[in-house]
């Protein structure tokens, strides 16, 4: 992965039409976005088209990327989010059958805090997260990096709905407040 | 802004809104500029998430996709320039790094984060009891109120500082020590001053291979300039840049942070 400058300077590269500029940031990218609409999406086939997707959106709009607002890997990792989502709801909930070979991707429990070294946002991120009761814990972060939505929510932790949806009003409520901004 | 209206946007970017409430959620962001802020505001606060996410390379026939759909499909939008006036926006034909690039490039340095800053002032307030002496050089701006010490962390990511510099603004001298960074056999570290009073980044010279490199090679640059600079280190053929500007990948970049009273 190149530095976040880097990233800026191929995005506005990009901006002006540079197609060398482009596949280095394909490059340079393209793993981490994959990984997260995988684990959403968790068929290889609905991930290459939703990465397709996303690169040609980046292409087009890379000149509305604002450093002053976000990581270049984190815009770009939303834009991939979104449109996975996107694509997942679209389908209806349920009906996409899981690739053996995706479950490992997108194992129900995250856990990766101890494998990584954070940067100061994640930290005050999870150190947020981390106050909340451990099952919204798990609802936030099974909501992030699985895109579920309620429903699925509800079916998974064998919990109604409507308490699905009061946890993550006041969790996300929480958050806001603990991190205070 | 209601708190329904801010619950949606948080659940919007969670990722836990049905396809119709996604639908109704975009098509806010499109129409309601309070309700894009909002949306922001929570893809700032939980878009880090993404930062755990394992990767997963995608076969090479997505990019063989990819490069021939965006073939013939030129950009859409202009850069958004808020910093760089049109006058200073002289492009070099050769090179992307025009001018237009420093205030986003000025952005990057602001968003790598609050843990530069503390980091800087740190380590900065630290580095200040070891520092060998500035060289003694002629004050010539005594009667400057922006007379300091100022320190800026040059660094790739928020825990691995490579160089941390400190500006003497007085003697208009520099300091940069060797943190993380490990010499690059046959390539040399070269620093730059980024303005958007230049149209291209300003040459600091050569980081040496010891730990510490003193240079007075800010006299040619007022205090103003000085203090508000972004400051980048990148990588060239040994001996540094062979055209004056940055031709190597720039690996580290911070702003400077006062750490001692005017």
């Amino acid at each position: 992965m190149l530095t976040p400058a880097e990233l800026v300077w191929l995005l506005a590269a990009v901006a002006k039409g540079d197609d060398v500029a482009f596949e280095r940031l394909y490059a340079a990218t393209r793993a981490k976005l994959y990984g997260v609409v995988l684990r959403i999406l968790r068929r290889h086939d609905l991930a290459d088209e939703v990465i397709q997707e996303t690169y040609l959106k980046i292409w087009r709009s890379a000149g509305q990327f604002d450093p002053a607002l976000s990581a270049p890997i984190t815009w770009m990792a939303t834009i991939a989010r979104n449109r996975a989502i996107d694509l997942v709801r679209k389908r209806a909930e349920g009906s996409i059958e899981e690739e053996p070979e995706a479950a490992e991707v997108a194992a129900e429990n995250p856990d990766p805090l101890a494998r990584r070294e954070l940067n100061e946002r994640l930290k005050a991120l999870f150190a947020c997260i981390g106050k909340l009761e451990p099952e919204r814990q798990r609802l936030v972060l099974l909501a992030y990096y699985n895109g579920w939505s309620r429903e699925r929510l509800a079916k998974e932790l064998d919990t109604p709905v409507n308490t699905i949806k009061t946890w993550l009003r006041r969790s996300l409520l929480e958050i806001r407040e603990c991190l205070g901004s | 802004m209601t708190e329904d209206q801010e619950i949606l946007a948080a659940e919007y970017v969670l990722g836990t809104l049905d396809a119709d409430e996604r639908v109704q959620a975009q098509a806010l962001v499109e129409s309601d500029a309070a309700f894009a802020a909002l949306v922001r505001g929570w893809e700032r606060r939980l878009g880090e998430l993404q930062a755990m996410v394992e990767p997963v390379e995608p076969s090479p026939e997505v990019w063989e996709r990819i490069k021939a759909a965006a073939i013939g499909m030129p950009p859409e939008e202009p850069m958004r320039l808020p910093q760089v006036t049109s006058a200073r926006r002289r492009e070099s034909a050769t090179f992307s790094f025009a001018a237009r690039n420093l205030a986003l490039w000025r952005g990057a340095a602001a968003a790598a984060g609050a843990l530069a800053a503390v980091l800087a002032l740190f380590i900065g307030l630290r580095e200040f009891s070891v520092l060998p002496p500035a060289p003694s050089r002629p004050v010539e701006t005594a009667q400057t109120p922006d007379v300091g010490r100022f320190v800026a962390v040059l660094q790739r990511d928020a825990t691995a500082p490579a160089f941390v510099l400190t500006v003497d603004v007085a003697s208009r001298s520099l300091t940069v020590r060797r943190m993380a960074a490990t010499p690059e056999p046959g390539r040399s570290y070269e620093l730059w001053l980024v303005s958007d009073r230049f149209p291209q980044p300003r040459s600091l010279g050569l980081i040496g291979e010891q730990e510490y490199t003193v240079r007075p090679t800010l006299a040619s640059f007022d205090p103003e300039t000085i203090r508000r600079a972004t400051y980048a280190v990148s990588l060239e053929p040994q001996g540094g840049s062979p055209t004056g500007i940055p031709t190597g990948p720039v690996l580290f970049g911070g702003e400077l942070i006062e750490v001692s009273p005017r």
